[in-house]
């Protein structure tokens, strides 16, 4: 049985700031980065969020001192790190990080791992070894001290990466998708731990994941990265209500994708349109650009903006359950709305029978009229 | 608050590390002096000796056609074929072995594996010499009252040259096949077998998923073969059966040397032993043992009934007791038999004789106190600086996974491994001779340095090829840790990747100190005057029929090798922090 991390104290001291301009990198042909600019706010818990691909583990390591980038800068505390005439090893940037596949020294026990940043600091011995059990007790493996990596669960490790990262007492923290590896119930139980602690050791964090629920879960801010690019980066909450293009829409997740026409605007930011599936139907959808009456757009839907009915109720579209999925909290539903479209993850807390008959509604807030083209 | 900036003008570009860095020149001078130029200028001769003034001839095909007849061209078809029989002979054993010891509950499993490095250190003239002081008329089996006439001759022939160099190929397939059979999890077999595949099916559809290192194995006991010296300066010399670098020798150490001839075999021995070792490269690289996951589960052993337990431990042990047991009895043995191999009526005697002339000897200024001091010395110096150059060498093979680098690297090392010891000692005695060498860049022909050089090149190309799969196994990421913590380069290397291959380091060390030791082709080739090799005195002895002195001083010299290699083992034990212990390397556990 794993033990719970417990926050007793706040390790704040100075956040760090950091800066991105114009940050490319390029692996022969392989555009990495391109063109990234980005600024960091001391204090602030930044998730970077993308595919395979994306670059997000390129920009990470760029930041860390690992990889090299092609051109652009970067700035940690006001001080440039990487630049046309500087570039800072990783050793002197003063930041710490937590690996995927967790990089504990196999040689070294799970103290000594922990120990090992403060190995060169000024500290004493005493003080050396009171912050290691103190940490150890934090991340909650103090019992396993004196165990080697591989005699530990993932979960386990991930903790002594966790501890490690802290034990550096720097004011940037990275992590390279520390989750990745560990299974559901583990995950959830870290992902609290690394907020927490993180946020009381007053560092600012910057974390990569492709999990859009680890990553809003997380984050104060959200950046989402695809082929390279930095598309948006915003608050969960406004990446999710106002997503920047098609592709920030579907990787932050909806519960369905049509082809639909404009019929007309129909207030400020919003259009009313006809569905494929349902020629009767009108709905209201946000748009966060101009179109013209008439033009090829699709439709994005948030699960959430979408509501199951019974088939009898005068409003909605008419719908067939196709599956249905117990969640613990309700039922999720994937729903057939007519010609091949469905909708996936539908909530409600009572359960719809597969093949039974429903009608759909759908909320305007959480239906976004967009170019699907664009973020290709 | 988190703000993308306005567009900001496009910045000049970081500088890239450069490309050639002096490491890199200085590594490339290193082993262009060391092989490549010394085997190349060597190798040039078989068609233009006039290059180096060895014949009148700018370009000729005529030393090609004299390599291809009479004994020279026999040596040649001889090695192909036995190579060819060796290396399958050696990979079926190989196999067998490997999956006995890994996959089975055999009794006695980390003796065998131990066992099997002692094969790996003892060379074929000491192997050659153990048969046959066993197996001679008046030999050590007549101490047992064992009448070997009948085998005796049989052994002097090809059957005692494909037994001895199967016993000495085996170990190279053994350690290669076992790294593919420890990571093929039991899941494959499972799925098979849960699938409806009967035993046999199983076997059929697991095994090809350690093909490329049956493969491999196969490629690494072929060139093996080809390049050995031993056997064929001894078994097959004393057997009339000409073995190509036998031939080779002949033809730079007869009056008068031929060169251009002994360049050809050369060329032969090289080309035969690229293609099955470009082969093994290619088909690891497309289907890489990187089937074995860390998701891979743990191999499950096959658990013996009691009864068939006891038989496959026995079958172990029996190969065991024929490969190792009978040389080394027959050497032990043998010299204790006094009159060793010579004619005589009555009962066999023991004596100890043969060990106060070790010392003491029969021959003149022929003690092996010196040679095997200076071998020692040479032992030391080869084994550190192969051992450094083969680590950098290995680092930049793993560092530059996919770039240029790698593959020249890679292509170097490939053809390098296909240079048997006799090739290069020629070359070098050829190179460094060369007027223009000893004129104007450094004279070392002849000197003790160069044999050490020699050496060094010898074993530089297996060594980092024996270095580059538990380099190949630390993770980059525990480097990048070390760096994002804090640690400087040397910090890293020191705290975070010396532990990690201290192992390997100290039995790659042990592996080169022990050959060198033992080695023969190049110390024959190259030994300075007054200053013979531990080797090249036995070989003084045995030459000269002094059996028994020759095989006392061979006795005294694996001692003292194996004693050695217990001292350096019981240090790292010692000496070393238990973390560093507890690291795994399949190669190294049974």
């Amino acid at each position: 049985m794993e033990r719970v991390a417990v926050v007793t104290a706040d390790l704040s001291h100075h956040a760090a700031g950091v800066s991105m301009s114009r940050l490319c990198k390029s692996f022969g042909e392989k555009v990495a980065l391109a063109d990234v600019t980005l600024a960091i706010e001391p204090g602030t818990f930044l998730v970077l969020l993308g595919p395979s691909g994306s670059g997000k583990t390129t920009l990470l390591r760029c930041l860390a001192g690992i990889e090299r980038p092609t051109s652009g800068v970067i700035a940690i505390d006001g001080r440039d790190v990487v630049g046309p005439r500087a570039f800072v090893p990783p050793e002197k940037r003063h930041l710490a990080m937590v690996f995927q596949d967790y990089a504990l020294w196999p040689h070294l026990t799970v103290r000594r791992n922990v120990a090992f940043p403060l190995t060169s600091s000024a500290r004493t011995k005493g003080d050396r070894t009171a912050r290691v059990d103190d940490l150890l007790e934090r991340v909650g493996i103090g019992h396993l001290a004196d165990r080697f990596p591989n005699q530990l669960s993932g979960g386990e490790q991930q903790r002594v990466a966790l501890a490690r990262a802290l034990a550096a007492d720097v004011g940037l923290i990275l992590f390279d998708e520390p989750l990745s590896n560990l299974d559901a119930d583990r995950r959830e139980q870290l992902r609290i731990e690394i907020a927490t602690l993180t946020r009381a050791a007053g560092a600012t964090a910057v974390y990569i994941t492709h999990d859009q629920s680890e990553a809003f879960a997380l984050a104060d801010r959200v950046g989402v990265l695809n082929h390279g690019r930095l598309v948006q980066i915003d608050t969960p909450e406004a990446i999710y209500r106002r997503p920047a293009d098609a592709f920030v829409a579907r990787f932050t997740g909806v519960a369905g994708e049509f082809p639909v026409a404009l019929l007309h605007e129909c207030g400020p930011d919003r259009y009313e349109v006809a569905l494929p599936f349902a020629p009767d139907e009108r709905i209201e959808a946000v748009a966060f650009e101009r179109f013209q009456p008439g033009d090829a757009m699709s439709l994005f839907v948030r699960a959430a903006g979408v509501s199951l009915l019974c088939a009898n109720d005068p409003k909605g579209v008419h719908g067939r359950i196709l599956d249905v999925a117990f969640n613990g909290r309700g039922y999720d539903h994937v729903v057939s709305v007519g010609q091949g479209a469905t909708l996936s993850k539908i909530f409600s807390p009572t359960r719809f029978e597969r093949g039974r008959a429903v009608k759909v509604c759908f909320d305007a807030s959480s239906s976004f009229v967009m170019d699907p083209t664009r973020g290709m | 608050m988190t703000t993308a900036l306005s567009a900001a003008p496009a910045p000049a570009p970081i500088p890239a590390r450069r490309r050639l860095s002096l490491g890199t020149v200085t590594l490339w001078t290193i082993l262009a002096l060391l092989i490549i130029v010394p085997v190349l200028c060597f190798l040039l001769l078989a068609t233009s000796p006039r290059l180096f003034q060895q014949g009148p001839e700018s370009f000729t095909l005529k030393y090609i056609g004299q390599a291809f007849r009479g004994a020279t061209g026999r040596g040649i078809v001889n090695s192909l074929w036995v190579s060819t029989l060796v290396s399958l002979l050696a990979v079926g054993l190989a196999t067998t072995m490997a999956w006995l010891i890994h996959r089975t509950n055999v009794y006695g499993r980390r003796i065998w594996a131990v066992l099997m490095w002692l094969l790996l250190l003892i060379p074929t003239w000491m192997m050659t010499l153990g048969w046959g002081d066993l197996l001679q008329p008046y030999g050590a089996a007549a101490i047992w009252g064992i009448n070997t006439k009948w085998i005796y001759g049989e052994f002097f022939g090809p059957l005692g040259i494909v037994i001895v160099l199967t016993t000495a190929a085996l170990p190279f397939a053994y350690f290669v096949v076992s790294a593919g059979l420890q990571g093929l999890g039991s899941e494959f077999e499972d799925a098979a077998r849960i699938h409806g595949a009967n035993r046999w099916m199983t076997i059929r559809t697991v095994l090809p998923i350690i093909a490329p290192a049956l493969l491999s194995a196969i490629a690494i006991s072929f060139a093996e073969t080809m390049s050995d010296f031993g056997v064929a300066f001894t078994l097959g010399y004393h057997s009339h059966f000409p073995l190509a670098t036998y031939t080779l020798f002949s033809a730079i150490s007869n009056f008068p040397a031929n060169f251009s001839v002994a360049a050809v075999i050369a060329f032969v021995l090289i080309i035969s032993t690229v293609p099955p070792i470009l082969l093994q490269s290619r088909v690891m690289r497309r289907r890489s043992f990187a089937v074995l996951s860390g998701r891979t589960r743990v191999p499950r052993r096959r658990e013996f009934r009691p009864g068939a337990r006891i038989l496959a431990t026995g079958g172990v042990a029996f190969f065991f007791f024929v490969a190792l047991g009978v040389p080394l009895l027959g050497s032990v043995a043998g010299s204790f038999v006094k009159n060793l191999g010579i004619y005589s009526t009555g009962a066999v005697k023991l004596t100890t004789t043969y060990y106060q002339q070790v010392f003491n000897p029969s021959i003149a200024d022929k003690s092996l106190g010196a040679p095997l001091l200076l071998s020692n010395q040479m032992g030391l110096v080869v084994a550190t600086v192969t051992g450094v150059l083969a680590l950098t060498l290995a680092r930049r093979l793993v560092a530059n996974a996919g770039g240029w680098s790698q593959r020249v690297t890679d292509v170097f090392l490939l053809g390098s491994v296909a240079v048997p010891g006799v090739v290069l000692g020629v070359g070098y005695i050829f190179f460094y001779n060369l007027s223009f060498i000893t004129n104007n860049v450094v004279n070392l022909y002849k000197t003790l340095p160069l044999l050490m050089l020699a050496l060094v090149a010898s074993s530089l190309p297996g060594q980092t090829r024996f270095m580059a799969g538990p380099v190949s196994q630390i993770q980059p990421s525990l480097s990048e840790a070390a760096r994002v913590h804090g640690a400087s380069r040397f910090r890293t290397w020191r705290t975070t990747n010396l532990p990690l291959v201290s192992r390997v380091l100290l039995w790659g060390w042990l592996l080169t100190f022990t050959k060198t030791i033992a080695e023969l082709a190049i110390a024959q080739i190259l030994y300075p005057p007054s200053q013979e090799p531990a080797s090249v005195t036995i070989q003084a002895y045995l030459g000269n029929f002094e059996l028994g002195t020759g095989t006392a001083m061979t006795v005294i010299t694996l001692a003292e090798m194996l004693g050695v290699i217990l001292v350096a083992l019981g240090l790292y034990r010692i000496l070393t922090p238990k973390g560093w212990r507890r690291i795994g390397w399949s190669g190294l556990q049974s």
